[in-house]
């Protein structure tokens, strides 16, 4: 199969996953922005929420590194700045969602 | 060699129209969607110095801004959700028609609208 075409099923099959991922997340993001810390801890560290915010964050950012590679790849048109671009989109792409997944099962009360 | 070509379509006289706004749009939500998740995480990270240094976020969070910057996001993730979709179904091979577009990019914008306002007033519970 070709790169391109890929690129292009990781994309639709993340952004499957994704759409009732958001539409739960900003829910109840909503629900619990502006409530006491504790409440705020208790629902980023229990069960169901924390294995779908962890799910969110891999696929959020997994959909974000494609979409924004592609528009790199449209608009940036000298090599070595394309390729560090994409090094670096990569990098903060696993490593940002790795360290809040590891802060998010090591919050407790 | 000066290359004096002149720029076609230029963004001051490009006829604008819904399909292409929406598209434009929907870039634009993606790159907002992810910077506020990012900021998100950091929020998530606060968390672990504790109570005490929670009280600067929870002050900013209850503010005017921080009700704005909530009520933006579910704004950007009602745009991006519903214009997914849109794609999705294009995918699928339904809903080229000239016409079809212009509804379905319509409904996306009031329907992100629409959203916005059901996300908050069921999530703060008004309703």
């Amino acid at each position: 199969m070709n790169i391109v075409t890929k690129k292009w099923l990781f994309l639709k099959f993340s952004s499957v996953i994704l759409i009732p991922l958001m539409g739960w997340f900003i829910f109840n993001l909503v629900s619990i922005f502006d409530k006491d810390y504790v409440e705020v801890v208790i629902f980023f560290s229990t069960q169901p929420s924390k294995f779908l915010v962890s799910l969110l964050l891999v696929f959020a950012f997994f959909y974000s590194a494609l979409s924004i590679s592609e528009i790199f790849k449209d608009y940036v048109h000298d090599e070595k700045i394309k390729n560090t671009a994409n090094k670096l989109l990569f990098i903060f792409a696993i490593s940002i969602p790795l360290i809040t997944i590891l802060i998010i099962f090591n919050l407790n009360i | 060699m000066e290359n004096n070509n002149p720029l076609s379509p230029h963004i001051q006289i490009y006829s604008w129209h819904i399909s292409s706004l929406i598209s434009i749009v929907h870039r634009i939500t993606g790159v907002i969607n992810i910077i506020a998740i990012t900021l998100i995480c950091l929020w998530i990270g606060s968390l672990l110095f504790g109570e005490t240094s929670y009280e600067i976020t929870k002050t900013f969070l209850q503010s005017f801004f921080g009700k704005f910057f909530i009520l933006g996001l579910s704004w950007s993730f009602s745009f991006q959700i519903l214009s997914e979709i849109r794609h999705l179904i294009w995918d699928l091979g339904y809903g080229f028609e000239l016409k079809t577009t212009k509804i379905t990019g319509i409904f996306v914008i009031f329907g992100s609208l629409f959203f916005t306002i059901l996300i908050y007033l069921l999530g703060k519970q008004i309703i």
